[in-house]
């Protein structure tokens, strides 16, 4: 709302400065955003909030002044001498639900051209282009007075009637109606949506706009003058239902003052006359709705105790006094009945606040609360989350990880590109149905397209090594499937249910140019995004997973791997789930995208952090030092060249023995000296008693029968 | 003759360059068949009267030969190992191996530091869905549908009832249905505007806040708020609070900060006034406790929300939102 300095000083007898008062204004709740200098003036720019509909003006804004300054308002000039009865107009309120007032004047006998000067001055000042002198005068009136005002053609009205109300009530059920505005567009109007109507057919959308047959044009001499009071929501849903907005529907449907209805036409009307030089006649004035403000009782301990503040009822009412309050004081409340224009003060809560702000939020103290001591009781599942969450983090910052943010959103052409299939659930998705972009029309169900899309960036730029890490929900859709009975018992929960399911997901994604590197490290990237993952899981006292050969489509089928939680078997099966995979994305995958150098080997890893936290909540418990000395034995076989380090592990681990404390892989050769089609695994052992120092030929024979154990397993040989 | 012997070892030691020259004079010398061994083997044939010194001399000839040459041996092993370690030498100027630690995002890492802030005054945190019933996200915050507030936020629809949550201030309806007072509780997350131009994304972070119990007040509010805005900013941070309006609280306040860039003076960012708006606020409405189930005889509360991009933006004077989410390594690093 723009409201020029020397308009308002019309209305209010003001000594202090441009910037004293705008400072004013925004500590009284109408935030001063800018201030403009127009020619000798002053424009203030004011955010006015939707509750305040009463200050879309500039009579508003100098009420809230004077309830600050206590010094009166002065209403503009408005004197209708020519008063000549009532109007032989005959006006009907067909639905006086959503048209509580319909009130009109005819003027006649006007000299339609430019406005003076000084009237499009003003208007100018407040960004409302001049159009002529009657339409000028009623946006003038709307910027005054905050209340709009349509100006109609009196001849172009049929039958000297109008009537107010629905294609519905007007036309009966189910009417369809198209009406042309008056920006010259058809439009087809709902069948509950207000609308004024002659004798034969729609004249303009109530509280909207105008109809263009109606319009007031070069040729018109005499117009009808409507303002009335259309009823906020219909007038919102209208506006929202046509998708027009206009001065007009924005404040009728924020509420307008009921009573200041009539001055507004009244003072349009003597502007008309000033400006046009017309002849005012009669009126009509139907009021079927009248407004009749609830009594709202306010006790002065509650706006004390709401406050945080001491206030005397002197002080108290010293506040109100001067926002138009109708107050009765009593000894422990006070009565209050608000202004017409007051709309949004229903309850004690409302005069408190405005208590507080003629008071001055400034001058009430800051202090902490005595709060009740106690620890707040989240669940521990949410707290443990939390924690799991950070761990996972802050292990991944450690391993050189940096973490983004990407949008929440993806596009079919992503989990296409993936190649999920059609019954994956990551295909169940949540669909925005108004979408910036058609590409963000679904939320994310991997967060893999964004990091692909991170990648493509990055590489642009030249960087010769990636590590990004996010912690982020996908959104899986649930197929709600409930009956109707079911439905109706549990609509509340029926609705609940309708939402996805959000999980916490981690995902990242790894590449290094491998060519220039002042120290040579040939571990394949595959094992480095494993060992992150597997130093996350171990850090989180999680052991029991396996990594199983992947089938995600968008991975390279050789170098990837699923990851199962439950079990350290090295296969799905039902102790386990999965709770992610890692691997190099496929080539295909690489080849579509937009890279311009050599396609590098970009590993990638997700996992649902909700599916590992069951797992991770394990309790530290101390386990004793081992007291007596380990012996240690290395073995080399030669293996059938498929056999995985997975298999030969669950071997070794499989044979009894309680001396056995450990045993690892430490290398895997192919080539010189081994068969076509073998391998050679080389492992470690170590043994140890609890209760004992272990002595050498006890080891060499169990040592013995362990590797005849695992050659008969393998059936491989010893590597000589 | 037996004189001159130690004469001569000594002009053979001069010659020794290295520890096998070293050991092939211990063998001339000290071996089975060395000389000073000869010598002692041949000690019988000397006269008997001489024998004693003879003996004498000759033992004294050997010490003296096993002394030099385990000082000599000493000296050698010391010169090769400092030969062995300058062979060994590194160019130490040239760089480490190391994985630079990676860097948190700048949106979490300003959430962090809001959240230590308030869960130092003893307020918990929580999370809530981000794709939200229409209840929560308007209704029980009393924002109902056809009312003008709604368009204070363009909101992204799933259906009728589903949205992607225009605010965090749901979480507040989802909490106080769960739990009785007293309630204080944090909830940071994603919140989602269908929006998008230099200063806003379709995507951004919130942290609401709510503070329940018995005898809560505005000036309660204040006091919070300021006590976390000078943890935030600095203790000589100026506040302000205004009025403003939250359907879901009232009174309600914008909380301004002095500008940080110009210290009040006015600036571009602060468009002149001085004053920065970083946080929204007010007493709980009566009406959303209606909703839970509160009565609002007995309780009060205050709730607070703020944008953590708008603090990060300020804290780091970064004036593209954009930036925060294209996730460009060179802008990441710098964090
Ligand atoms: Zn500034």
């Amino acid at each position: 709302m723009r409201v020029p300095f020397e308009w308002l000083k019309e209305f209010i007898d003001i000594n202090e400065s441009h910037h004293e008062v705008a400072h004013r204004l925004t500590m009284i709740g109408l935030e001063v955003e800018a201030v403009e200098q127009v020619d000798s003036d002053v424009v203030f720019e004011v955010n006015v909030t939707p509750n305040r509909p009463d200050c879309l003006s500039i009579i508003g804004i100098a009420r809230e002044l004077s309830a600050l300054y206590k010094t009166p308002v002065v209403f503009p000039e408005h004197d209708v001498l020519a008063e000549t009865g009532e109007l032989d107009f005959n006006v009907d309120i067909a639905d006086a639900e959503l048209c509580h007032r319909y009130a009109g004047r005819v003027v006649r006998n006007l000299k339609i051209g430019h406005s003076p000067e000084w009237l499009r001055k003003r208007l100018e000042k407040c960004s409302i282009r001049s159009i002529n002198n009657i339409v000028d005068v009623t946006n003038y009136v709307l910027l005054e007075l905050g209340h709009p005002l349509h100006a109609f053609d009196l001849k172009t009205i049929k039958g000297c009637r109008i009537i107010v109300g629905t294609p519905n009530r007007v036309k009966g059920q189910g009417t369809r109606i198209k009406f042309k505005t008056l920006d010259s567009i058809e439009r087809e109007i709902p069948e509950e949506s207000l609308l004024i109507w002659d004798a034969e057919r729609p004249i303009a959308i109530a509280g909207v706009m105008g109809g263009m047959e109606t319009e007031v044009s070069d040729s018109t001499v005499d117009i009808f003058i409507e303002s009335a009071y259309f009823e906020p929501v219909s007038v919102r849903r209208t506006s929202k239902a046509i998708g027009l907005k206009t001065e007009s529907s924005y404040r009728f449907e924020r509420g307008t003052d009921i009573k200041m209805l009539k001055k507004a036409l009244d003072r349009a009307a003597y502007l008309m006359k000033e400006v046009a030089g017309g002849t005012i006649c009669g009126k009509i004035d139907i009021y079927p709705k009248r407004y009749k403000p609830d009594e709202i009782s306010v006790r002065y301990n509650k706006v004390n105790e709401t406050l945080g503040l001491k206030l005397t009822k002197q002080e108290i009412t010293d506040c109100l006094d001067g926002l138009g309050f109708e107050m009765k004081k009593l000894a422990n409340s006070l009565k209050i009945k608000p202004p017409a224009y007051r709309r949004d003060i229903k309850r004690e809560i409302d005069i408190i606040e405005e208590v507080a702000r003629i008071y001055g939020y400034d001058k009430i103290p800051a202090q902490l609360p005595r709060a009740t001591i106690g620890i707040e009781s989240p669940e521990d599942r949410k707290s443990g989350s939390a924690k799991v969450k950070n761990d996972i983090k802050q292990a991944l910052l450690k391993s050189g990880f940096t973490e983004v943010i990407n949008y929440s959103f993806m596009g079919m052409q992503d989990i296409d590109l993936l190649g999920i299939g059609e019954y994956d659930e990551r295909r169940n998705l949540v669909q925005i149905k108004n979408p910036l972009k058609t590409e963000d029309s679904f939320m994310r169900t991997t967060l893999i397209p964004s990091f692909i899309k991170n990648l493509v960036q990055n590489l642009s730029h030249g960087n010769r090594e990636l590590r990004l890490f996010e912690i982020a929900r996908v959104f899986i859709s649930q197929k709600s499937e409930v009956s109707s009975q079911e439905a109706v018992a549990l609509s509340h929960c029926r609705t609940e249910c309708s939402l996805p399911v959000e999980r916490e997901h981690l995902a990242a994604i790894y590449y290094k140019e491998k060519s220039k590197a002042l120290y040579r490290d040939d571990t394949p990237d595959f094992y480095i995004i494993k060992g992150v993952i597997e130093a996350i899981l171990n850090n989180l006292r999680i052991y029991d997973y396996s990594f199983v050969r992947s089938s995600e489509p968008f991975l390279h089928p050789g170098q990837s791997a699923d990851i199962f939680i439950g079990s350290r078997l090295p296969v799905a099966s039902s102790q386990s789930v999965k709770a992610g995979y890692v691997g190099a994305l496929s080539p295909a995958i690489m080849d579509s995208l937009d890279i311009k150098a050599h396609k590098p080997s970009v590993i990638v890893m997700e996992i649902d952090i909700d599916r590992i936290i069951p797992y991770a909540m394990q309790v530290v418990k101390y386990r004793p030092l081992p007291r007596y000395p380990y012996i240690e034995r290395d073995t080399a076989i030669v293996v059938d060249s498929l056999l995985e380090a997975a298999m030969l592990m669950k071997w070794l681990k499989s044979y009894p023995s309680d001396l056995i404390e450990d045993i690892y892989i430490f290398d895997v050769y192919q080539g010189k000296n081994i068969p076509e089609g073998k391998k050679s695994i080389a492992f470690n052992v170590r043994y140890r008693a609890s209760d004992r120092t272990l002595k050498d030929d006890e080891i060499d024979s169990l040592h013995k029968s362990l590797v005849d154990y695992i050659l008969d397993k393998t059936k491989g040989q010893l590597r000589t | 003759m037996i004189e001159d012997l130690k004469q001569t070892f000594l002009e053979e030691l001069k010659s020794v360059k290295n520890l096998a020259d070293l050991s092939n004079i211990k063998v001339k010398y000290l071996g089975k068949k060395g000389i000073v061994t000869s010598e002692l083997k041949s000690l019988p044939k000397v006269p008997p009267e001489e024998r004693p010194s003879y003996g004498k001399k000759i033992n004294e000839i050997k010490q003296f030969i096993e002394t030099e040459l385990d000082l000599q041996e000493s000296r050698l092993k010391q010169e090769e190992l400092k030969k062995q370690l300058l062979s060994e030498s590194l160019d130490i100027t040239l760089n480490g191996k190391f994985i630079p630690f990676g860097k948190e995002h700048p949106i979490n890492k300003v959430l962090s530091e809001i959240t230590d802030i308030f869960v130092k005054m003893g307020f918990s945190v929580e999370e809530g869905p981000e794709v939200e019933l229409d209840y929560y996200n308007f209704e029980a915050l009393n924002i109902p549908k056809d009312h003008p507030a709604r368009d204070m936020q363009d909101t992204f629809y799933i259906s009728d009832d589903i949205v992607l949550r225009t605010h965090t201030s749901p979480v507040q309806v989802r909490v106080m249905e769960k739990r009785k007072p007293p309630v204080r509780f944090i909830a940071p997350g994603k919140v989602y505007r269908c929006d998008a131009d230099i200063t806003h994304t379709p995507m951004f972070h919130q942290v609401e806040g709510l503070m329940v119990d018995r005898g809560i007040t505005f000036s309660n509010l204040k006091g919070v708020l300021v006590a976390f805005l000078h943890q935030m900013f600095g203790a000589d941070t100026l506040v302000r609070f205004r009025p403003s309006f939250f359907p879901f609280t009232e009174p309600s306040a914008e909380v301004d900060i002095g500008c940080i860039l110009c210290n009040g003076t006015g600036c571009r960012v602060c468009k002149g006034s001085g004053w920065l708006e970083i946080l929204g606020a007010g007493m709980v409405n009566p009406k959303v406790f209606e909703y839970v189930g509160y009565d609002p005889e007995e309780y009060s509360g205050f709730a607070f929300g703020m944008g953590i991009e708008r603090i990060a933006m300020l804290k780091y004077s970064i004036d593209d939102i954009r930036l925060f989410f294209e996730n460009d390594i060179r802008f990441l690093r710098q964090f």
